[in-house]
């Protein structure tokens, strides 16, 4: 076939697909819609939620990963622009890593020393590592699946940024229903979950997001 | 460079005239891109690259945002699908991006170069999207007289072609791995 003739046949598809925004909006909200609908339903929120939204410490850890799931979302925008491998800045995330580590710090000085072991185990470690992750795949895949609509040429930092975005914005509906309101417990476990799933969407993304 | 811009508005917008024509001005640069990356390769398999790109090209077109510079975008592109094509091809190459800014166009010449694997591949598409393909890019027919002789609506003669062109794209990722 002539590249002509190629041009001709491509011209005539007038037919284009949805921006990236679009899409991710379209699969995302209800992801994180359904995953809090699963915490209410089979955790339940904690029966203090309106009072803890009150307490500067447990505000932060909806603060910490929502930011995660906002400054996730938006490199994952930028790098499903074929260019955006050469624009995206990771500092960002760096820097809301660096707050969470700074509360972390500020915590063990903060709790006395009996108190430190108790703060840090908790009472719910095991559920935080399951259901983060658990709760992480709707939204992951919501972003992983709209990024293949675009054409990321940096598919491993997709897949690391989507799995960031998409736990951030588990984790934050965990903290619905999470108690635990020590720094010590959840920057831990939280960051810990976190990390998990970004690595699997990592590997997930370097395969996927190929084009 | 704005004027790349402006064709590509107006393409993304539906204008098909205006897309053709930011085709057929993209093609000599990025045809110039893959000659100078790839002259080992002979002609023939250049502009069997250079396909490639241009379909890539096609179907990431939303990917562009207004506003933005078409050339780093583009180049993006083409560096992905060039690096992929030729190590498909069992040839690892570099390539750096600022390669890209002095590269000459290069045109088809008088007696322009059929690329094989683009053929091959639509051969494998079923018969009608096959024959949409072909009606409209060598017979040069609109969609309107493919709809005709297909006893088909305009409408889904434009759904079929632009499905025609994503399997292409996904018969061309199995194809290569």
């Amino acid at each position: 076939m002539k590249t002509e003739a190629l041009i001709e046949a491509l011209a005539a598809d007038t037919k284009i697909e949805r921006p990236i925004l679009g899409t991710l909006v379209l699969w995302l909200v209800p992801a994180i819609a359904l995953a809090a609908m699963a915490i209410h339903l089979i955790l339940g929120f904690r029966d203090d939620l309106l009072m803890s939204l009150f307490t500067p410490l447990s505000v932060m850890r909806f603060a910490l990963t929502a930011a995660l799931g906002l400054i996730g979302v938006r490199l994952a925008l930028l790098l499903a622009r074929p260019e955006g491998r050469g624009l995206a800045r990771l500092w960002p995330l760096a820097a809301v890593a660096a707050v969470a580590l700074g509360l972390l710090v500020w915590a063990y000085f903060a709790t006395p020393a009996g108190g430190r072991q108790m703060a840090l185990v908790g009472k719910t470690m095991v559920t935080c590592l399951v259901t983060i992750p658990l709760l992480s795949i709707l939204p992951v895949t919501a972003i992983l699946m709209s990024m293949r609509n675009g054409a990321t040429t940096a598919p491993a930092l997709a897949g690391f940024v989507a799995g960031v975005a998409g736990s951030g914005f588990a984790s934050m509906v965990y903290a619905m229903h999470c108690t635990e309101d020590s720094p010590l417990f959840y920057v831990t476990w939280y960051g810990i979950a976190i990390m998990m799933v970004a690595v699997v969407s990592t590997l997930i993304g370097s395969r996927v997001l190929r084009w | 460079m704005d004027d790349w811009g402006d064709l590509l508005v107006a393409a993304n917008s539906g204008d098909g005239r205006a897309y053709a024509r930011f085709l057929r001005t993209v093609t000599p640069v990025l045809r110039g891109v893959v000659r100078a990356k790839g002259a080992s390769l002979g002609e023939a398999a250049c502009e069997d690259v250079l396909q490639e790109v241009l379909l890539a090209v096609h179907l990431k077109r939303h990917t562009w945002q207004v506003g933005a510079p078409v050339r780093p975008w583009l180049y993006a592109i083409a560096r992905y699908k060039v690096v992929d094509a030729f190590r498909a091809r069992g040839r690892a190459i570099e390539l750096p991006i600022e390669d890209f800014s002095d590269v000459l166009a290069a045109d088809a010449g008088p007696d322009p170069t059929e690329a094989a694997d683009m053929a091959k591949m639509i051969a494998m598409l079923d018969d009608r999207s096959a024959r949409i393909v072909q009606m409209i890019g060598m017979e040069g027919a609109n969609t309107a007289e493919v709809g005709q002789a297909l006893k088909m609506t305009e409408g889904a003669v434009r759904v079929a072609l632009h499905r025609a062109f994503k399997a292409l794209a996904a018969l061309r990722e199995r194809y290569v791995k």
